[in-house]
């Protein structure tokens, strides 16, 4: 039992990584990894949803009729995307800022909607829970991941918290004078995405031999 | 008939309390954002004055692309420019822009403020060593607002995010006119 339970927490973090190998919220991932701070703050906003979601979805999940499952799912959702927005706008709002228009759209990431239909309406709290935060750390990973990777090639550039004497941007000696733009751009997260597929696809299959 | 009772009385408990959730987030929250976009402006504000007293008056306007006017004032108290929020369209889209100008139309200072730029191109335009290029034209030399207008060192710094140059560039130009037009009165 307490292994089943690790499985649950763990699986999100690599065997289902939501977005490298079930591909769910590609479009705030891609949108967003321009700035390692950027993927981190959307970590942070996806986790607590998520968290929070799962829990309300499994508490609820014999009270709400079956017919209104999703309106429900979204209410709760779009309730809890909008306490983030309104609280990262007063405490956090560069965070708020650079992630513009994809804080809102958190309410139709699929990796939430889909964890609560796939996972939280059947299961207990406590696995939902676990769930939650397995998938929301996996996702946190890999959008920062991706945003480490284009923020160095793209800008020469680490953006951190600024914090006391820190100014919060480390600066990459020979990539800052001569950056790969195409990294910064569209087109660069796409490619980027592509490669880390692969790279994730590839060391799975060598896993199962 | 139940059943849609049962459904309706589901869904209104939880968008209920979901609104009665966000009326105490909100509570909270607003005064302190309000505070901020408060903050930003007055920053900008005292930025691009160029030391002039800033007016209490501001008055907003019906011009495209002018959102505000606030008049400087010289220690004379005889009006010496104005400070004025610009709407432009950079390469992500609407932009705002803080810019002062003197009353003959010359550049104080500006500020990009509200923008969707792409970071690490047109996002450097926030930085207010951007904005050097443009201190001091609009009055007797034009607002550069083409790349080939530039010194080589600006031009190079404008590479990659040419699109947001000129939009910034045509926002201020457009200031500059509007300023000459008002005549200092």
């Amino acid at each position: 039992m307490a292994n089943e339970r690790k499985q649950v927490l763990t699986r999100g973090i690599f065997k289902e990584n939501p977005v490298f190998i079930l591909m769910l919220g590609l479009c705030p991932t891609l949108g967003v990894t321009t700035q390692v701070i950027n993927g981190l703050g959307m970590g942070a906003a996806v986790i607590f949803v998520l968290v929070f979601s799962n829990i309300f979805v499994s508490l609820l999940k014999n009270i709400i009729p079956n017919s209104v499952r999703i309106p429900s799912y979204i209410v709760i959702i779009a309730a809890f995307v909008t306490i983030v927005e309104m609280v990262m706008h007063a405490f956090a709002p560069a965070i708020y800022e650079s992630l513009g228009i994809f804080l809102p759209l958190i309410v139709v990431n699929c990796i939430i909607l889909g964890r609560a239909e796939a996972f939280a309406n059947k299961n207990s709290l406590t696995d939902s829970f676990l769930d939650a935060i397995g998938m929301g750390v996996g996702f946190t990973l890999a959008v920062t991941l991706i945003a480490l990777i284009r923020e160095v090639f793209g800008a020469g550039t680490i953006t951190l918290i600024p914090m006391g004497s820190f100014s919060g941007v480390l600066e990459i000696p020979l990539l800052y004078t001569y950056p790969v733009r195409i990294f910064s751009l569209a087109a660069g997260a796409l490619l980027l995405m592509g490669y880390l597929k692969a790279f994730f696809e590839w060391t799975a299959n060598r896993k199962r031999g | 008939m139940r059943q849609f009772a049962r459904v309706g009385i589901t869904l209104s408990l939880i968008a209920a309390v979901a609104a009665t959730a966000l009326a105490l987030v909100n509570a909270v929250t607003a005064p302190k954002i309000a505070a901020y976009e408060l903050q930003v402006i007055q920053n900008a504000l005292v930025e691009v004055s160029g030391g002039f007293e800033i007016a209490d008056s501001r008055e907003e306007t019906q011009e495209s692309g002018v959102l505000e006017v606030h008049t400087l004032l010289d220690p004379d108290g005889e009006v010496a420019g104005y400070i004025l929020q610009l709407n432009g369209a950079g390469y992500g889209g609407a932009m705002t822009i803080m810019a002062g100008y003197r009353a003959n139309g010359e550049v104080i200072d500006a500020r990009l403020l509200a923008n969707s730029e792409t970071p690490g191109l047109g996002k450097k335009a926030e930085s207010a060593s951007y904005m050097e290029k443009f201190q001091g034209t609009g009055g007797d030399t034009p607002v550069p607002v083409k790349r080939d207008q530039l010194e080589k060192s600006d031009a190079d710094s404008v590479s990659g995010s040419t699109v947001t140059f000129t939009g910034v560039a045509r926002t201020i130009a457009l200031g500059s006119d509007y300023v000459k037009q008002l005549g200092g009165e």
